[in-house]
């Protein structure tokens, strides 16, 4: 089979050099990727032996969840139960005890029989009570809004990479495949001299009217899906189609794009009505769950 | 005294000669307390269990730390890499950090070494607001965990990336990298006497 998949593993793999870092909700929608050009491409050595199976490679592009996800109601209660624990557990900080001495020095100075004298420890006055200091700090605090964790009204469009922060979103393209427009992950065809990774590498940037920066996680791909031609439309170079799945993680927030109808983000559980029963099943081998 | 030794004749004569057997060996231990009366029996080292565990080669104290070979990169799997969590909060570090660790011993992921580097203090200076006198508001310090994995399957490499991801917590950062000689070397503190003595025993 002229499979470049063979091929590809039997290549030097590429260097890899990728940081992963997750933003606080200040940054919504992507987290931010680096990765250093990887490159060495050797030419596909020999020639491709003629075989009935048109080769394509797709990417499962996936945002990763923003924020982590609402704890269920079991994990609520242990997460009280631990904390309780600790609390009662703990020894005071330094700022209580601070606290706490301050306090005993007023009752002393409000005391009748008090002798400034005798007072130890600081010398002269602190300018700044602890107490204050928490006032301070609780003002700070009144003043800080944080953002709202889910956003019901982003959520319900389709087309945008921030809706569902909690959750994992992959990328639906809706492309032309043998006369009828269907809902896949984007594909495109492989062409001679080129590695799948970097068909699928293709397929994201041919995408219409966006530029979504992704990293490519290793040069394998993780799932494949081959069908047959209708038997009307087979001939003898071309019986089927293989489709090799590769997987990225977006690495930048998606810039905000005219909003054509052609892609969508979608979570696991809503594949279903997007994609054909056989493909949904090959590709949910591979989407983790997680 | 003897009250009780003519019960326990007679007691001995109800049972018949085995008993009496039996007990003389307690009135002659009891006769001389000195002897250690499992030395000898059967059971002698019952309790004993150093012995069944392998031999553990002697450490010298002064072990200085040896790089781990660099395993190359071969065309199915990638060589020696670096795995780095870090973040500001130590909990959540170590125990990505552990997750991370099990996983791999889970996918029979090679992991050659796994150590800490030394933590780093960032001091946040901020300005009054009344006065030109920069205030110390707080020091966050940055915990690293580097994990060596000795070899990546080249199959194995996205799903394991996808797995360390998806469990990322929030506020970690990932960094996956080569390992090189460097890189190792960073670790140590530079001496500059002995780099000094060496360019002078060498010039």
């Amino acid at each position: 089979m002229a499979a470049p998949c063979g091929r590809m593993l039997s290549r030097c793999v590429f260097q890899v050099l990728s940081a992963y870092r997750r933003s606080g909700i200040s940054k919504v929608g992507c987290r931010y990727l680096s990765m250093s050009p990887v490159s060495r491409i050797n030419s596909l050595k020999g020639e491709v032996q003629g075989s009935p199976w048109t080769l394509m490679a797709a990417v499962c592009l996936q945002r990763l969840p923003v924020i982590s996800a609402e704890p269920s109601p079991i994990e609520q209660q242990f997460k009280h139960l631990l904390q309780q624990i600790e609390l009662e557990k703990s020894v005071l900080a330094d700022h209580e005890l601070r606290l706490l001495e301050d306090a005993e020095r007023m009752r002393r100075k409000q005391a009748n029989d008090y002798d400034s004298d005798e007072e130890e420890g600081r010398g002269g006055q602190e300018i700044i009570m602890t107490q204050d200091l928490e006032d301070v700090w609780d003002q700070k605090l009144k003043e800080f809004q944080p953002e709202p964790r889910v956003r019901d009204d982003i959520d319900k469009d389709v087309t945008s990479a921030e809706r569902c922060l909690q959750d994992k979103l992959i990328l639906l393209a809706e492309q032309q495949v043998g006369g009828e427009k269907l809902w896949l992950l984007p594909q495109t065809q492989w062409k001679e001299g080129e590695t799948l990774r970097q068909t699928a590498e293709r397929a994201l940037a041919s995408l219409p009217a966006t530029d979504l920066k992704a990293t490519f996680l290793g040069n394998a791909p993780c799932g494949v899906y081959k069908f047959k031609l209708a038997k009307a439309a087979r001939t003898q170079s071309s019986e089927g189609v293989k489709v090799f799945f590769f997987k990225a993680i977006l690495s930048d927030p998606a810039p905000p794009k005219t909003h054509t109808a052609s892609f969508v983000w979608l979570k696991k559980t809503e594949l279903e009505s997007y994609l054909k029963p056989k493909y949904l099943q090959k590709v949910n081998r591979f989407i983790l769950s997680l | 005294m003897n009250p009780v030794f003519r019960k326990a004749f007679l007691f001995n004569q109800a049972f018949g000669r085995c008993s009496f057997l039996v007990q003389q060996p307690l009135w002659n231990s009891a006769a001389a307390a000195n002897q250690r009366t499992y030395r000898g029996a059967s059971t002698e080292g019952i309790g004993r269990w150093k012995h069944l565990l392998p031999k553990q080669a002697q450490r010298k104290k002064k072990d200085k730390l040896q790089m781990k070979p660099i395993v190359e990169a071969t065309p199915t799997s990638y060589g020696t890499l670096n795995v780095t969590v870090s973040g500001y909060d130590v909990v959540l570090v170590e125990h990505f950090s552990q997750f991370i660790h099990n996983l791999c011993n889970r996918l029979h992921v090679p992991m050659s070494d796994s150590y800490a580097l030394p933590t780093q203090s960032t001091e946040l200076m901020l300005l009054q607001q009344k006065g030109t006198k920069t205030l110390v508001d707080a020091v966050l310090k940055t915990h690293h965990r580097v994990l060596q994995l000795s070899s990546l399957d080249a199959c194995l490499c996205p799903v394991f990336m996808d797995v360390v991801l998806k469990n990322q917590p929030e506020g970690v950062q990932l960094c996956v990298k080569e390992h090189t000689e460097a890189e190792f070397h960073q670790r140590f503190k530079a001496r500059p006497e002995l780099e000094g003595l060496v360019a002078q025993i060498g010039s």
